[in-house]
């Protein structure tokens, strides 16, 4: 009766000790796409640094934009892995930092997240994005800038507005490079949501034509607390 | 007496089964049901119906073709990727809305509907506006057909 009692104990103690650990090579995956690429892929290299197998059982996105696969189901003790991620670039610029989390059989581990870096060039950089005026603020003019960061001058062709309660012009700062964009509405007596469409040269389709947004809105008290 | 013995026994042995199941399976459910609270920015169907009688607009997060396939009466779709472009499009609902904006993305693991939630009230383009707690997964659930 001893026999399977002390078994027993032996199992039971050794499936605490042992544990699997997946882990990326770096702490980050950096992902660089070019400026017209609407796609990238790339690979990356894990291990499996416990003393069991894993299984991958789903993996799970925290964008749509962001998909993978690994090259197998289950991962022995200290073998090494390659997964495949794919983004769909689409408008984003700048940084992004997004997570993907594969869930594994290790209890210990059953969820591990993998973190990708994307790290996309600003072709056109609208600083600010969105101009702002309270209701009832002066009629002042404001300025955003647009800089084309291309290998190639750009230049903007055409402004329009969706809205009639604002006036706008620009002029070229740097040619090819710089554009200062000046609005100014005509009045902040009602709430206005509006955007200025402006189109480039660009020879990439999805750099011609940005949009700047401009808003007249009714300033917030404080902020708002859901209940 | 000895039947009732070995039937403790065998109660015993499937407790313990039962525990090591627990305890080693990796999907093994909580031992009580828990609900996580609600953040500041959060919002559940509860509250939207206690609150605000079922009155928000709703924003659809997701990409065009999810939203395409199947979303909340009356939502507006701007997703993270084609935020700009889409935004544009319903520039003339957001200006006459005056209802709290309630913001979802595909469930709990995504993040779009807090980044498109922040981007739009950056732009001073929403004033009340919320994340929905659970995203399409929970709301495609309790929508009544």
């Amino acid at each position: 009766m001893k026999t399977p009692a002390t078994l027993f104990c032996l199992f039971a103690a050794l499936s605490a000790l042992s544990h699997a650990e997946m882990a990326t090579e770096l702490p980050a995956i950096e992902v660089r796409p070019k400026p017209a690429d609407e796609v990238v892929k790339v690979n990356f290299k894990f291990r499996n640094k416990g003393t069991k197998p894993v299984k991958i059982l789903d993996l799970e996105s925290s964008c749509s934009c962001l998909s993978a696969e690994m090259d197998k189901a289950e991962y022995q003790p200290g073998e090494e892995g390659t997964g495949t991620a794919e983004f769909k670039v689409s408008t984003f610029v700048g940084r992004h930092e997004k997570i993907l989390t594969a869930l594994t059989d290790d209890p210990q581990q059953q969820e591990w997240e993998i973190t990708f870096i994307l790290d996309i060039p600003a072709v056109v950089d609208i600083e600010p994005k969105t101009l702002q005026w309270w209701i009832g603020d002066e009629l002042v003019e404001k300025t955003t800038t647009v800089k084309m960061n291309a290998d190639t001058p750009m230049k903007i062709t055409n402004i329009t507005s969706t809205r009639d309660n604002v006036e706008f012009s620009w002029k070229e700062i740097k040619p090819g490079q710089e554009y200062l964009v000046t609005v100014k509405p005509k009045t902040t007596k009602d709430v206005t949501l509006g955007a200025l469409k402006i189109e480039t040269d660009s020879k990439i389709p999805k750099y011609q034509r940005q949009l700047a947004f401009f808003s007249i809105y009714n300033k917030p008290a404080e902020t708002p607390k859901a209940p | 007496m000895k039947a009732v013995s070995q039937s403790l026994i065998l109660v015993a042995l499937a407790a313990v089964a039962a525990f090591g199941t627990h305890t080693w399976h990796p999907r093994a459910p909580a031992l009580y049901l828990t609900q996580e609270p609600l953040r500041d920015d959060e919002v559940s169907m509860a509250v939207i119906r206690e609150k605000y009688a079922d009155e928000v607009l709703w924003i659809d997060a997701r990409p065009a073709d999810q939203f395409a396939a199947s979303h909340m009466p009356g939502a507006l779709n701007v997703s993270e990727q084609q935020f700009d472009e889409q935004l544009v499009q319903h520039l003339d609902a957001l200006q006459t809305n005056s209802k709290p904006v309630v913001v979802y993305c595909s469930g709990q693991k995504c993040e779009a509907s807090r980044k498109v939630m922040e981007r739009l009230k950056e732009m001073g383009f929403v004033k009340d506006a919320f994340i929905f707690k659970g995203g399409w997964s929970v709301l495609s659930q309790q929508q009544t057909p």
